[in-house]
């Protein structure tokens, strides 16, 4: 006999799974309208302008006054704020520097709510850059609260992007571990361009790219600055599960140089449903460091440390359809979404779904792999999956360069022939499509959008 | 949660991320609410749909006073109210057990679950909808009583009594069935 709490227990678990196509259904259309209303109300937001002004012959005179003042304070504030900075020309001296050093301190902690707010941060790192524009980029990790015990220095990670060799190593200390990345192509270099390089050039350039403003004058550590600031959310172009976003850039008034740059935002974890916060300082700036070459030689590595070397293909788009091809033929599937790249970006997550696979490609590589050592399994297995890590990096790469990507793995399968799985820029009149069947060719806007139309609901 | 709060104020702002954040979250949980009241897996996509459709069309209408979970059953639950009234009578039995899911459980648990699962849908079914709708907002919504009287427009101990009559019944059904 079942007690009321046993049936209250069994109603409380009934649980139902949406048909696949539920969601492509619903939230497609959903979507639709959304946009179709935002756009409405743009319009309706300017009609409603409009009729004001037009209402009265008086609001017509004003607003034609406002409009001939505007114009000629915009033209005065056409390359310079009220001070005389102008933040393109921030970055146009900055890149006169042949090489920059900067110190950057990060503290990272998890908000979770009913906890105490005074709880320190769970990372608390401080790294030292030095970056030339000829010979790459290094920087030095270390722990902001955790010094040396015998008053030395204590490095925990070191990494190298030595451009002339297009090699990047990264050393780790504390575990006695090394990696050593070669590439084929200009992918190192073409990093430096994105943010997360933390390349003052590329951080102008980002609040440049969004909506920002003035702060006003202050002073740092005795040095006159002139702030700006952007909260919008493009930064970083919209970054996924980014929100809050408050970064500012302060700039010497006489030399036009950072001098100060902060950057916070709220970061939602998805897998831990969490949010966390992240606070960064980039400070201590030195402008046209002399870089001696060998400073940029490959690291002498200790005898002790154990590492892996990785000799990566081209980030191209060859690669990235060996990658999809790859996921398929050992995961069952492609990607679903781009956190399942994200998850699955690094060696050790994407061994451990291998590990769970049942496909015949997955069987016959576990086949092989029987009998190996530990170490020549994993290196066999790292060779057999770079492919799939192409993929994601050839992802990064898209979203670096701002190519306009859209990808339809939930919807698209290998046997959808004439149905987009992915989609990039190439340029203003052509896109680049890579179909179901991996197959790819170019088209235009409109056949673009006749096969993104197409595509099942 | 301060997530929630978050998602519906970019929402309201038109945010199509926040939505489909929305969306992600409560699909499922949506999902088995309305299975549960209407009895059928269709009617109840149907109601998810309508409900999705009519939460966009009126973004900026929508005020939150308690949470996003609840509000959002509350609205499913009086979309799966109206299309009941509508057809005038009652929902037809389950007719598409394949899309009927417990938690991944192992095979053979699995199995012993998806019939119970079969098994309590049929008994819900035979519940009258009043009861059956208490029953669900209250154990799969997590909606208190005096909530859900203020949503029916009815006293607190109507519904209390509802639930207790809905449970009795759904009790004497289940022991009738092979569930021990």
């Amino acid at each position: 006999m079942k007690s009321l709490q046993d049936i209250q227990k069994i109603v409380a678990k009934f649980n139902v799974k949406p048909g696949p196509e539920m969601r492509s259904k619903v939230l497609d259309e959903a979507l639709e309208i959304q946009r179709n209303q935002n756009q409405q109300s743009i319009s309706d937001t300017k009609l409603n302008i409009w009729r004001i002004i037009m209402k009265s012959p008086i609001t017509k005179l004003a607003t034609a006054a406002v409009v001939v003042i505007a114009c000629l304070i915009g033209l005065s504030f056409w390359r310079t704020t009220g001070s005389g900075i102008a933040l393109a020309d921030v970055l146009a001296r900055i890149e006169k520097a042949n090489a920059f050093g900067s110190s950057r301190q990060w503290s990272e902690s998890e908000k979770i709510t009913g906890e105490d707010p005074n709880k320190p941060p769970y990372v608390d790192d401080a790294r030292t850059y030095l970056i030339s524009q000829e010979y790459g980029l290094k920087f030095k990790e270390q722990p902001k609260e955790q010094p040396d015990p015998n008053g030395g220095e204590s490095t925990f990670l070191e990494e190298y992007w030595l451009l002339q060799k297009k090699t990047k190593i990264s050393i780790s200390h504390k575990k006695k571990e090394y990696t050593r990345e070669e590439f084929e192509d200009d992918w190192l270099e073409r990093q430096l361009e994105w943010p997360w390089a933390n390349d003052p050039r590329v951080l102008v350039k980002e609040i440049l790219g969004c909506k920002y403003e003035s702060m006003g004058r202050a002073t740092i550590d005795g040095i006159e600055v002139e702030g700006f600031q952007t909260t919008d959310p493009n930064w970083v172009g919209n970054a996924p599960n980014i929100r809050q976003v408050d970064v500012k850039m302060w700039v010497d008034v006489k030399t036009w140089l950072p001098v100060r740059y902060e950057e916070a935002y709220v970061y939602f974890e998805e897998k831990r449903q969490r949010f966390e916060h992240t606070h960064s300082v980039m400070h201590d700036f030195r402008w046209d460091v002399v870089v001696d070459a060998a400073e940029f030689e490959p690291p002498v590595i200790p005898d002790d440390y154990t590492g892996t070397v990785v000799k990566w293909p081209s980030i191209n788009e060859e690669n990235a359809i060996q990658g999809l091809k790859l996921w398929v033929e050992l995961l069952g599937n492609y990607p679903k979404s781009i956190m399942d790249m994200i998850v699955l970006r690094d060696f050790t997550a994407l061994r451990s779904a291998f590990e769970k696979s049942e496909t015949p490609a997955a069987m016959r590589l576990k086949e092989e792999l029987k009998g190996l050592s530990q170490s020549d399994k994993t290196n066999r297995l790292r060779v057999a999956m770079l492919p799939m890590q192409c993929l994601n990096k050839f992802r990064i790469k898209l979203g670096g360069d701002k190519k306009d990507p859209a990808y339809y793995w939930k919807i698209v399968t290998p046997k959808d022939t004439d149905k987009v799985l992915m989609r990039w820029k190439v340029s203003d009149n052509e896109y680049r499509v890579i179909y179901g069947d991996l197959h790819a060719e170019t088209v235009t806007p409109d056949k673009l959008a006749e096969l993104e139309k197409a595509l099942p609901k | 949660m301060l997530e929630d709060k978050l998602l519906l104020w970019k929402f309201k702002r038109g945010s199509s991320e926040a939505l489909e954040r929305i969306y992600d979250k409560y699909e499922a949980y949506l999902i088995t609410v309305a299975t549960a009241l209407l009895n059928n897996t269709h009617a109840a996509e149907d109601v998810l749909h309508d409900f999705f459709i009519s939460f966009v069309k009126s973004a900026d209408k929508v005020k939150l006073h308690g949470n996003l979970k609840a509000y959002l059953a509350t609205c499913v639950a009086n979309l799966a109210r109206n299309r009941i009234k509508r057809m005038q009578r009652e929902p037809i039995a389950l007719d598409d057990n394949d899309s009927i899911e417990s938690a991944v459980l192992e095979p053979d648990l699995l199995a012993i679950q998806e019939e119970e699962t079969a098994i309590l849908n049929q008994a819900i079914s035979q519940l009258p909808y009043e009861q059956r709708e208490v029953i669900v907002l209250h154990l799969q919504a997590d909606m208190r009583f005096t909530q859900i009287a203020k949503l029916r427009s009815t006293s607190v101990n109507t519904i209390r009594s509802r639930y207790r009559y809905g449970l009795e019944k759904l009790r004497s059904l289940l022991n009738s069935e092979v569930l021990k």
